[in-house]
């Protein structure tokens, strides 16, 4: 280090402190380009200012989605899915256990592609109206989730006769072909 | 092929095979594709830890600083050394090949300018004390005692300017990396929540 001159350690630091200065500059104009881990999707694409989004050092929150997602916009629409999202945002459920972003503008904007292997004979055979209404979903449908034991998921096992049981709901289609509620045998 | 590009060849097909060895991991540990390590609870601790090293790196330079008297300790070069490569390829396992924002991957960019500029003053380190140690032995044999073969060597070691534009490029990267890292990490956790 002996060789190295005072002044250079000088120049050094006001390099540093212009690039700091340049990258604050540049974050007022164009934020994503210097923060963003991805674009964001297609959703989203009309949000103009990361707070919409951000609360600082608490990241996205709730209660930023529901100003624009809020339980009334769910009411409006019809079927299982707006029923989970009414629950779950009247239950005060994070909305990033299940929702992320910045993925690219056709990603999809849950955490990992969700598939429901009942279809929608599900629903039409037991009157459900959310996911919710038969599974727990302990870390959020990142995780596995697992079967209430309420009313509703007794019906079905009872009504099942045997063939309805804990672990063997997913190949409805086995007996139910073609999503009849009635079963083949 | 020689000693000495026969050490360069190993030195950059280790390097390339601890990048690739790296970059498979963070491919490996993503929950499922689209998902990546980095913005996973154990892709941030894989990201502090290999921070956490990088700063003990500068325990090497900063006793160099503090006590410029102390003799020069071989261990402690090395321990900057293995600290000064796992630490960046954690952070690269931390990373993956995504490059989105650009505070990131300009820290990421400088933290490869400081690995690089690391390993090629360790070679030439190296290759100094290896000068150094042939030369000794030749004096030696051309019958000079201890006290006289110090003497050259000094003179030698005192013209051995080929390691004196070291800190001119090291210091003025590990400064920017340094901020760079600093600010990534600030912003995650402005953005992303503490």
């Amino acid at each position: 280090m002996g060789y190295v001159p005072p002044w250079f350690y000088r120049w050094v630091l006001a390099a540093v402190v212009t690039l700091v200065i340049w990258l604050a500059w540049a974050s007022t104009r164009t934020p994503e380009a210097l923060w963003a881990p991805g674009h964001l999707s297609r959703y989203h694409a009309g949000v103009q200012s990361c707070m919409h989004c951000h609360e600082p050092f608490q990241g996205p929150t709730a209660a930023r989605c529901v100003a624009c997602h809020d339980v009334a916009g769910f009411r409006r629409e019809a079927g299982s899915v707006a029923d989970f999202h009414v629950g779950a945002v009247e239950r005060q459920r994070r909305c990033v256990t299940c929702h992320t972003e910045h993925r690219g503008d056709t990603a999809p904007i849950t955490i990992r592609p969700l598939h429901n292997p009942h279809g929608e004979l599900v629903f039409l055979a037991t009157g459900a109206r959310s996911c919710a209404d038969c599974h727990a979903f302990p870390d959020g449908l990142g995780g596995r989730p697992t079967l209430l034991d309420n009313a509703l998921v007794g019906d079905l096992i009872e009504e099942g006769e045997g063939a309805h049981r804990r672990g063997g709901f997913a190949r409805c289609a086995d007996c139910h072909a073609g999503g009849r509620v009635e079963s083949d045998d | 092929m020689d000693k000495v590009t026969r050490r360069g060849a190993w030195v950059v097909a280790v390097m390339v095979t601890a990048i690739l060895a790296a970059l498979w991991l963070e491919y490996a540990l993503s929950p499922w594709p689209g998902q990546h390590l980095g913005h996973t609870q154990a892709g941030h601790i894989i990201g502090w830890i290999g921070f956490g090293l990088i700063l003990l790196t500068f325990a090497y330079p900063a006793q160099k600083r503090l006590r410029p008297n102390q003799i020069w300790s071989r261990p402690r070069l090395y321990m900057h050394e293995i600290l000064g490569i796992l630490g960046p390829l954690l952070i690269l396992v931390h990373s993956g090949a995504h490059f989105h924002a650009v505070v990131p991957v300009m820290a990421l960019v400088a933290l490869g300018l400081v690995v690089i500029s690391g390993i090629v003053g360790a070679v030439l380190h190296s290759l100094a004390f290896r000068t150094l140690y042939d030369r000794r032995h030749e004096l030696a044999q051309g019958g000079l005692d201890d006290r006289a073969i110090d003497a050259r060597l000094h003179e030698l070691a005192a013209q051995e300017g080929i390691l004196r534009w070291w800190p001119w490029v090291h210091v003025p990267l590990t400064a920017v990396f340094v901020v760079l890292t600093v600010m990534h990490v600030g912003g995650a956790l402005y953005f992303g929540g503490m």
